[in-house]
């Protein structure tokens, strides 16, 4: 009968030898094995169910007492043993905690920022079917994608394409200027985060309604929604709805809006972030005019139906722009869809919502933040690099202390251990070291987060998700997985050991983790030079783009904001600020350095010129003297000449550009006197009368492009108009500013004079200096983090090198004692101790330096003017590395040489 | 007799006792079936068998195989001195707590 049985019931007989007693298993078996043969008379179902039952109840009945029986150790005494050795061995026990806390508290807040990062707009009810629809950067490099699309795109899409649900269109305002009237009393606010949505805005979007409703609130002209904090902003307590907002409209004309709904504040982790929308419908014509389809400042988002094929409909949507865009390009350039392609495909493109904010493409986001993927790429890889880093360190000092717990392991096995249980034993130390470890990580994260959130920028929160089984699955599967890492290469390796062997000290001579522990070693100082070399190569490119020179004068240049709100006040502001002796020139623009972003298509006159795009910016005749512009050819606008009123000046790269040739052809092909006509609308000619020396116009990041400078009173390029941002700047005169206060007063001073022409208008400015600064924000940003962890990496290396070199002094205190016995002198000790340290940060040294150039040589191509990358940094780099080693090891080898052999040797 | 034993662990020990040392696993349970007329689970007679030899009530050793126990052995029970006197008290408490109920009286 036995040879008969059926798998199930082996099954169920092997769990029993498993987990019963010994004792018990043959009767067990045999009568459950005579029980089947009565019961098979009841059917074989019967009988191989009802053994499985008795099986499991027998092990239930019987598990719990055999424990007892056979582990000599309960998790109790494991942990006991843990605390006692911990404790023995204070100073290898704060190392290891220490470097292993650092090292969790900086992979964590880390993962924290990159979870923050990825997860932009998941609050969307309906996210995963929301697409920005994208479209070539046809104002530049086509191969970049634009994030703003014309008004057309909609319509041709409403018109042909059924497969999305709702397209919505959300339009950029520039900055407004927004007055309520409370009490009699009139308040004003300047508003950047001002659009306006369409009315189905919200059928798209999932941003909560507190009052209002969301089907209708943007639906008739001049209606506005606001967010909650707004609402206090203008408000107060009391109740906004239906409240009038009076906006000063682009094209300086005042409007009533009237306030339909209440949100609840936008989420920080939304790509869209606003504090008012107007509603679309009070744009008139927006979306009937020639330049519907170049008109780019509306971003437009899709929700496409259930169960789309997207990469279909992608295709389906390359049809639109050949087919609607042509009216645009006939009536505004005047050339057929192909001329102004000039055969590059107009592809469309949708992007999923969530993908947005870390897309590597478009870059620009004109409705609020846009995220660096290169950043939370560093960041991600330096978390888990120091993770790693702290692990091994983790590692390494956990073998080395365990080789002077061996005589315990001998011990143990003498008086009847298993293996199993030794292994056991050391794979608890190390996850509960682990835990410790962790938990105290959580605290210091919690505790610096405020600081880590002033440094990053970021609001980042660490308790909710505690509340996340999702959080808490991670946070424990990473305790198990580093405590068995780092528990299991000495749980196996010890508990391997011939007790006979260890007993007779044998293990101390042979001990045979050095390879691998050297190898996690050499590691740790890779990866600290390679961040050193980096993190210098970083600031030093920092440094290296605040001295570039840019071709004007930055400094000592103030300017104010918001001049097109003061209207023809602006010209009295300026006549007023010229008496003021701070100041040597007052000039008026229309944009400011290092911030031209516009540009427009010309070419210059003559048959068969190609069209290029080239940047503009509007002054007049004071801003380049100013600036202190250098001429290289011709005059400054004059103001005495009237026909200068339609003249421009260019940039030697716009003259290239143009087909001039550059300064050593002009004397046979001068550009002066020759015209640019606009590629556009009625072909205006405009006709050069000066040269400048390029100059920096945007930022450092790039190299100059070509540059056209026209009046600001220029009314016949369509940018003509009130309702165009216009700045006043003033270069100080050096003798005025000779201290902060003084600098202060001289602010002060300019507040008032705009606050006498017109107290409604938002005081605002900046020193040109900083601006260009600025534009280095994001990347000084990382670099003070990049520095704070640089620092981090190398003092977790160094305690685990410390670790080493006192474990290794341990070790050896008995051969150094019979070398200074037989003569050898402390210097030459020190010297054959630290060699073999010197050995491993050498071999480090010449392993990074390739990675470290290869890592900076990537990350310097990102600009146009870049620090060189001398071999003295990467000289630098190892000497400190070296000596940070040096000095780490060289406390313990002069401990160690110092010794007296008389002291080391007398015990055997 | 200080101890109190249960029901089952009651009925397990008289079965092992009328058993006369053929008493293991299954025939225990057989017999404690047969009498209440109840079934019970193996594990719980082994449980409960063990329980009894812990508290010296019983005493068991292995022994007598069968083929169709697949040539295992049996433990084999036998009540012991104490498992004899435990029984007898416990009866005795029932019959005095018996012998207090009122007579039935007749025509009630």
């Amino acid at each position: 009968m036995s040879n008969q049985r059926s798998f199930a019931r082996r099954l169920a007989g092997t769990l029993i030898e498993r987990w019963v007693g010994r004792a018990y298993v043959e009767e067990f078996l045999g009568d459950l094995d005579e029980m089947y043969e009565d019961r098979l008379a009841r059917g074989k179902f019967i009988a191989e169910a009802m053994y499985w039952v008795d099986s499991i109840h027998l092990i239930f009945g019987f598990s719990s007492t055999e424990k007892q029986q056979s582990h000599s150790m309960f998790i109790g005494n494991m942990i006991k043993i843990a605390w006692r050795s911990a404790v023995r061995q204070k100073q290898f026990t704060i190392l290891n905690l220490l470097g292993l806390t650092l090292g969790i508290a900086t992979c964590l807040a880390i993962g924290l920022y990159v979870y923050e990062e990825s997860t932009y707009d998941s609050f969307h009810v309906n996210g995963d079917r929301i697409y920005r629809i994208n479209q070539p950067m046809i104002w530049g490099d086509w191969n970049e994608q634009l994030s703003c699309m014309g008004p057309g795109i909609t319509e041709a899409i409403r018109a042909e394409i059924p497969d999305f649900e709702e397209v919505t269109r959300i339009m950029f305002a520039d900055e407004q200027l927004m007055s309520v009237t409370i009490d009699d009393q009139a308040k004003h606010f300047n508003e950047a985060k001002y659009f306006m949505a369409e009315d189905n805005f919200f059928k798209v979007f999932t941003f909560p309604f507190l009052k209002g409703d969301p089907n209708t609130a943007l639906k008739e002209a001049n209606s506005m929604v606001i967010t909650a904090s707004t609402a206090k902003r203008y408000f107060g307590d009391a109740d906004p709805m239906g409240k009038l907002i009076d906006v000063k409209s682009p094209t300086g004309t005042n409007a009533l809006f009237t306030v339909t709904g209440v949100l609840a504040d936008v989420p920080a982790q939304s790509h869209l972030q606003f504090d008012m929308l107007g509603s679309l419908a009070s744009v008139t014509g927006f979306d009937s005019g020639r330049s519907t389809w170049i008109w780019t400042i509306f971003g437009t988002y899709g929700m496409v139906k259930e169960g789309t094929d997207v990469a279909a409909l992608t295709k389906k949507l390359q049809a639109l722009p050949p087919k609607w865009a042509e009216p645009t390009t006939q009536g505004v350039f005047n050339q057929t869809f192909e001329q102004f392609t000039k055969g590059q495909p107009w592809t469309i493109y949708l992007q999923p919502l969530r993908d947005i904010y870390l897309a590597k493409s478009p870059t620009f986001n004109r409705f609020g933040p846009s995220g660096n993927p290169e950043f939370v790429m560093i960041f991600g890889a330096i978390g888990v690099l120091v993770l790693l880093l702290s692990s091994i360190n983790f590692m390494n000092l956990s073998t080395a202390r365990s080789s002077n717990r061996a005589k315990e392991v001998g011990v143990r096995k003498v008086l009847g251990s298993e293996k199993n249980t030794l292994v056991r034993q050391f794979i608890v130390e190390s996850v509960l070291f682990v835990t410790v470890g962790t938990v105290a990580a959580l605290a210091i994260v919690q505790l610096s987060l405020n600081a880590f959130n002033t440094l990053a920028e970021k609001q980042l929160v660490l308790l909710p998700h505690f509340t996340s089984p999702y959080f808490l699955g991670v946070i424990i599967a990473f305790i198990l997985i580093v405590g068995l890492a780092a528990g299991s290469y000495p749980a196996l390796y010890l508990s391997a050991f011939k007790p006979a062997e260890t007993l007779k000290g044998k293990l101390r001579a042979g001990f045979k983790g050095t390879g691998i522990r050297n190898g996690l070693v050499v590691f740790q100082f890779t990866v600290s030079i390679a961040l050193i070399i980096c993190t210098f190569f970083v600031q030093k490119q920092l440094n290296y783009t605040r001295t570039i020179d840019v071709g004007i004068t930055k400094d000592h240049v103030l300017q104010l904001y918001n001049m097109h709100q003061l209207g023809e006040g602006a010209d009295v502001l300026k006549a007023r600020l010229e008496n003021n002796p701070a100041f040597t020139v007052v000039a008026k623009s229309g944009f400011l350095p290092p911030n031209v972003w516009t540009g427009d298509r010309y070419r210059a006159e003559g048959p068969n010129q190609p069209v290029v795009d080239l940047h503009y910016m509007r002054c007049d005749e004071n801003y380049l003297p100013l600036l202190q512009a250098e001429f290289i050819i011709g005059r400054n606008f004059d103001p005495a000449n009237a026909a200068d009123k339609y003249n421009i000046i260019i940039n030697e790269e716009a003259a290239k550009v143009l087909g001039y040739g550059s300064k050593e052809t002009w004397r046979e092909n001068s550009p002066l006197g020759k015209s640019v006509v606009q590629s556009f609308g009625s072909e205006e000619k405009l006709q050069i009368i000066g040269v400048v020396k390029d100059f920096n116009f945007n930022s450092v990041k790039q190299k100059i492009g070509p540059l056209l400078i026209m009046r600001n009173d220029n009314d016949k390029h369509w940018s003509y108009g009130a309702g165009f941002p216009s700045y006043l700047s003033m270069r100080l005169n050096p003798g005025s500013v000779s201290s902060g206060d003084e600098l202060q007063r001289i602010i002060d001073g300019v507040k008032a004079e705009v606050a006498k022409v017109d107290p409604a208008v938002t005081f605002q400015y900046s020193f040109m200096d900083e601006e260009f600064d600025n534009t280095f924000r994001e990347e000084r940003k990382m670099s003070v983090i990049l520095n704070l962890f640089t620092v981090l990496a190398i003092v977790i290396a160094c305690l685990g090198l410390f670790g080493l070199a006192a474990f290794s002094a341990d070790q050896r205190k008995k051969e150094l004692g019979i070398r200074k016995l037989h003569g050898a002198s402390v210097r030459q000790l020190v010297f054959l101790f630290s060699s073999e340290f010197t050995k491993l940060v050498a071999l480090s040294i010449v392993i990074s330096t390739p990675l470290a150039y290869l890592a900076t040589d990537y990350w310097l191509s990102n600009f146009a003017y870049r620090t060189p990358i001398n071999i003295w940094v990467f000289m630098a780099a190892g000497v400190t590395a070296m000596s940070i080693a040096a000095f780490t090891v060289g406390f313990q080898s002069f401990s160690a040489a110092n010794a007296n052999p008389a002291e080391v040797l007398k015990n055997e | 007799m200080s101890r109190v034993i249960g029901e089952l662990e009651e009925l397990i020990l008289l079965a092992v006792w009328i058993l006369e040392g053929d008493g293991y696993g299954i025939s225990v349970k057989k017999e404690v079936e047969r009498h209440t007329g109840r079934s019970i689970l193996l594990g719980a007679v082994h449980i409960t068998l063990y329980r009894l030899q812990d508290k010296g009530l019983l005493e068991s050793e292995l022994g007598g195989s069968s083929e169709k126990r697949g040539d295992r052995r049996k433990r084999l029970f036998r009540i012991t001195k104490k498992g004899m006197v435990q029984l007898r008290a416990s009866q005795e408490v029932r019959q005095k707590m018996w012998s207090l109920i009122p007579q039935l009286k007749p025509g009630s």
